[in-house]
């Protein structure tokens, strides 16, 4: 799941000055689950605008406010047709994604992001969320035991541990796990230790395009006709 | 520091503007084991809330004479309860009666009036009798009472002993009856319900009790000074004074038996002593009245029955034999068969006879008989076998109890109003949906254990003295504090928007019950029988997807928000302090009991029912409102449920750091849950009302330095 942080309000503020009329717009799918933008998130910032702007006096802003079910998808976004036509901009606390699909969806419209969206990953426990996947498009997962070295070691080495581990903890955090360590005792678990004996060579990063796309259509060739965005 | 939001800025599924009024509560199961499916829950939770003038009107509702309950059901309410899961149940019947005498139900007046031309006869003036008169009053129906005795109330007057159901309170009820019109003839058996059709009446209900004592079948039954029960407690209740000499013996394990035996003593017999052909589990008298009665010096032979009886010197010679439970018998209580050569004899002066009564009808009511001579009835329509005549309470069921005799009185008024209009029985599906099903170990585990709060009794020394009620009333600290330990079974959390769901699992992490579950196709359920009602998730939730059962419950806080904002706007007095306060224990009752009557000059209360069901967003909304302070008042160590001061903690840290970036200070926002009995919540209270007013004045000199 992609995980996310509300941006501090004083950014949100400063984003929206130039719109007279905002709509807050709440994802209810991941940011719901990381309690980035979910509609209890929303109602929150919303009133906190308000207060906001009642204390300071000399804004005027009107606000509304709207949760969809996702915003990563065009159909997801046919429903603010008849919205947008009363808002002057909308404050996305949908991810980065949500973000420019809304911009693609509405080329005439300004689009704000709410959150900064940092990462894919899972729930600790309630309230705390940790990276677990770089999306680096070639999962080596197999090879180590189910741990991605390349999110959950500091310095993403691949053939690790490094100098630094001491104690199974990490030389960069001492308050974290080293992923390498963590690795060699699952692999040992699964009594699979010669992986670790293994050479593994480095990743080209640079050889990997940006921006990537899969596709599973098998008959038809999907072609940008040249995009038009505003 | 600034003015009042007045623009309701209303935003697109705006979720402050949507109401969802529909009640999804479940009946609790001590509601579907009382006869008269009162509200239990409800007024309970009202008791809990000091709002005891509300619970009085919440048991008026459901119950023609709650008092006479309140002394004398048999409250399988309290079998039913499902707290009886985690300790103890909950005292009910007593709370029942702390709400009637503190609410002030003497005071209350009844009033009816004729819509309907159709006179209607009641045949006894029982309880079922009383019930079925105050109903049909109520739906405008002339009604008469047909009594045989000189006094209304059937085993109400004749049957159950003073010491357990004053006369006042019989009277009151009474009296009400009376008020509302319904013609009373007392003294007046009646013998043939042709007489009464050619009075002019057009319907007749039935309800002439079980008065005819069962007969033991032995020898010497008939001597002088053996006694059936129903006859001994109607001769004393109707004022005679039977002599029984010193030692009295009575049989059966039944009430009339306990209430002969505790009457014996009250009139001076030295010793009784109760034969019993079963042991004490099997007894069915209510155990806290034999435990009553052993403490006032009754004594019971168990497993001991008596097989003839010969009059000697004016003195009762009983044999006796021992007894020895076999295999169960039909009634789930086990057989008992007489042991081989066990005989003994003993001497008593008087014998009394409790082993059941059986109904009696005049063979010219001409209405068709069935087992245990009962008046046979439909059992929808409750219509005997004669056109017009319906019958019901013990002459139809055979020994049963007050409420239910009520019930059947209340049914029976709305079936002959049905007959009488020509209409169709309508049947009610009361009852079918209840929470059921045991409280899961994990839940029970979490549950904070707190016994049962007994009122006081009289001591038993003072007891036997006279006829005095022996159960004395709470007083109110102990009534509310017994109140508050009801579960609320099936009012509790409900995922109402599925489609809202993001399966965040936060619900389940939050709710110190361990009720919400990911079921095998990774959908969350709340199971409704095992949710405490306490609203953690429903202000976690970040979907806002999960609401209570009650719709009471869910919209308070914001209705009461918009109610304090068009008040405080009026008032215009400064500053603006608005707090949220638990009504339950110390809130609604104790300290803070000042607050609530009357607002402190600017200090405005938004009650709420446990701090829990305060979400971060209802406190930035009263800042939003233009509050220059904002506090929130529980119970916190003292609370009925869990962890919920931990959530309003959490959530107050929040609104803080949400303040400061706004540029307002945190102290603007202070939450007070005690954790010690001691404390004193409103000094702290005064205090931060008083900061509030230092900053507001500051921000006041401020403004006009700029200006
Ligand atoms: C000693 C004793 C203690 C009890 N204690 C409890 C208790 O603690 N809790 C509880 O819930 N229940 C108790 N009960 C049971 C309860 O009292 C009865 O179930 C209830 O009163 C039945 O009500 P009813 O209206 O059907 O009949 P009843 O109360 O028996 O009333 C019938 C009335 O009809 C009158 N009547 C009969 N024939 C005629 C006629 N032909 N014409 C005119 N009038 C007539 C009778 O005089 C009587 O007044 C007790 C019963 C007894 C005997
Ligand atoms: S918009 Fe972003 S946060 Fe929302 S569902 Fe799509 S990917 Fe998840
Ligand atoms: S706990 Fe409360 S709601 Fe539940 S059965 Fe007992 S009295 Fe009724
Ligand atoms: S907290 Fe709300 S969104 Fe999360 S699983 Fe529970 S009901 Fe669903
Ligand atoms: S209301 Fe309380 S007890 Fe019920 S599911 Fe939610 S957190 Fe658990």
């Amino acid at each position: 799941m992609i995980v996310a942080e509300q941006k501090p309000l004083e950014e949100i503020r400063r984003m929206i000055i130039p719109y007279e009329r905002v709509l807050i717009l709440g994802c209810g799918t991941c940011m719901t689950v990381c309690d980035a933008g979910g509609e209890r998130e929303v109602s929150f910032l919303h009133s906190a605008l308000r207060v906001a702007q009642a204390k300071s006096g000399n804004e005027t802003h009107t606000f509304s406010e709207y949760t969809l079910k996702r915003q990563c998808d065009p159909e997801f976004l046919d429903v603010l047709d008849d919205k947008i036509d009363d808002v002057d901009t909308v404050l996305s606390l949908g991810c980065g994604i949500g973000v420019q699909a809304l911009a693609e969806r509405f080329p005439a419209l300004p689009v704000l992001p709410g959150v900064n969206t940092s990462f894919m990953g899972m729930a600790k426990e309630l309230g705390v969320w940790d990276e677990r996947c770089a999306a680096c498009g070639d999962c080596r997962l197999e090879e180590t035991a189910g741990i991605c070295p390349i999110t959950r070691c500091t310095k993403g080495i691949l053939n690790g541990p490094c100098a630094g581990t001491k104690n199974g903890k990490c030389e960069a955090n001492k308050d974290m796990d080293c992923a390498w360590v963590l690795i060699y005792k699952r692999l040992e678990r699964l009594e699979q230790l010669e992986k670790m004996r293994r050479y593994y060579p480095m990743r080209n990063f640079r050889a990997i395009p940006r921006p990537k796309r899969i596709t599973s259509k098998i008959s038809v060739d999907v072609v940008d006709v040249g995009e038009d965005n505003g | 520091m600034y003015p009042l939001v007045a623009d309701n800025n209303q935003g697109y599924q705006d979720n402050r503007a949507k109401k969802i009024p529909i009640d999804h509560s479940l009946m609790p199961p001590c509601q579907a084991a009382c006869p008269l499916h009162m509200q239990i829950r409800e007024y309970v939770d009202l008791v809990a809330q000091g709002r005891i003038m509300e619970a009085l009107q919440v048991i008026r509702s459901g119950n023609p004479f709650p008092s006479i309950c309140a002394y004398v059901c048999t409250h399988p309410c309290e079998d039913a309860c499902r707290r009886c899961q985690v300790d103890n149940p909950i005292a009910i019947r007593a709370l029942k009666r702390f709400a009637l005498e503190f609410g002030g139900d003497r005071m209350i007046q009844a009033e009816a009036e004729t819509r309907h031309p159709e006179k209607v006869a009641i045949v006894g003036s029982g309880p079922a009798g009383l019930a079925c008169a105050y109903y049909l009053r109520a739906l405008g129906y002339p009604a008469t009472i047909f009594e045989a005795h000189s006094e209304l109330g059937g085993m109400l007057r004749v049957g159950i002993p003073q010491y357990r159901l004053p006369r006042e309170v019989l009277e009151t009820e009474v009296q009400r009856l009376t008020q509302m019109g319904v013609e009373i003839r007392t003294n007046t058996r009646v013998v043939s319900l042709d007489l009464l059709f050619d009075l002019g009446y057009k319907a007749i209900f039935i309800t002439i009790g079980a008065h005819q004592s069962l007969r033991m079948g032995i020898e010497g039954e008939e001597s002088p000074g053996v006694i059936d029960g129903a006859t001994f407690l109607r001769e004393v209740n109707l004022g005679l004074k039977p002599s029984l000499g010193n030692t009295v013996a009575v049989v059966g394990g039944g009430n009339v038996a306990i209430d002969a035996a505790r009457t014996a003593l009250r009139l001076g017999t030295h010793k009784v002593n109760i034969l019993y052909r079963r042991s004490r589990d099997e007894m069915p008298a209510d155990p806290a009245e034999v435990e009553q009665a052993l403490e006032e010096g009754v004594g019971i032979l168990f497993l001991v029955a008596p097989t003839g009886i010969k009059r000697e010197n004016g003195r009762l010679s009983v044999t006796c034999v021992k007894m020895e439970l076999g295999e169960p018998d039909a009634s789930g209580r086990r057989r008992p068969t007489p042991i081989r050569d066990s005989e003994f004899i003993k001497e008593f002066d008087t014998l009394i006879t409790a082993i059941g009564q059986a109904p009696q009808t005049p063979a010219d009511f001409h209405v068709s008989i069935g087992r245990g001579s009962t008046i046979q009835v439909d059992t929808v329509t409750l219509t005997t076998n004669r056109r017009g005549v319906f019958a019901g309470g013990d002459a139809v069921t055979g020994p049963a109890t007050v409420t239910e005799a009520l019930a059947a009185g209340r049914l029976a008024s709305s079936r002959i109003d049905d007959y009488l209009q020509h209409r169709y029985p309508l049947v009610s599906k009361e009852g079918s949906e209840s929470v059921s099903g045991d409280l899961l170990p994990e839940t029970i585990e979490m549950i904070r254990k707190t016994g049962r709060l007994e009122p006081p009794i009289l001591p038993p020394g003072k007891r036997r003295k006279d006829f005095k009620a022996v159960e004395l009333i709470y007083d109110w600290e102990v009534a509310t504090n017994e109140a508050r330990r009801c579960l609320r079974c099936g009012m509790g959390a409900e995922i109402l928007f599925q489609d809202k769901c993001a399966t965040c699992l936060t619900c389940l992490r939050v709710c110190p019950y361990h009720v919400p579950y990911l079921d095998a196709s990774g959908t969350i359920q709340i199971p409704d029988d095992q949710c405490q009602a306490c609203g953690i998730c429903v202000a976690e939730c970040p979907a806002k997807a999960i609401v209570l059962r009650k719709p009471y419950d869910r919209r308070q806080i914001t209705e009461e928000l918009d109610h304090i904002l068009k008040s405080a706007a009026q008032s215009n007095l400064k500053p603006l302090i608005i707090g949220f306060c638990c009504q339950y224990g110390l809130f609604g009752t104790g300290t803070l009991a000042s607050l609530w009557r009357g607002p402190k000059a600017g200090t405005w209360l938004v009650p709420v029912l446990c701090v829990a069901k305060v979400e971060a967003d209802h406190i930035l909304r009263a800042f939003e409102m233009g509050a220059e302070g904002v506090f929130i008042a529980g119970c916190g160590e003292q609370c009925a449920r869990e962890n919920t001061a931990f959530w309003v903690r959490e959530r107050v840290e929040k609104v803080r750091r949400t303040l400061v970036q706004i540029g307002l200070e945190p102290e603007r926002l202070q939450a007070f849950v005690l954790s010690t009995t001691n404390e004193d919540p409103a000094e702290g209270i005064d205090s931060f009302v008083e900061q509030v007013g230092g900053l507001y004045l500051a921000s006041v000199i401020m403004q006009e330095v700029k200006s």
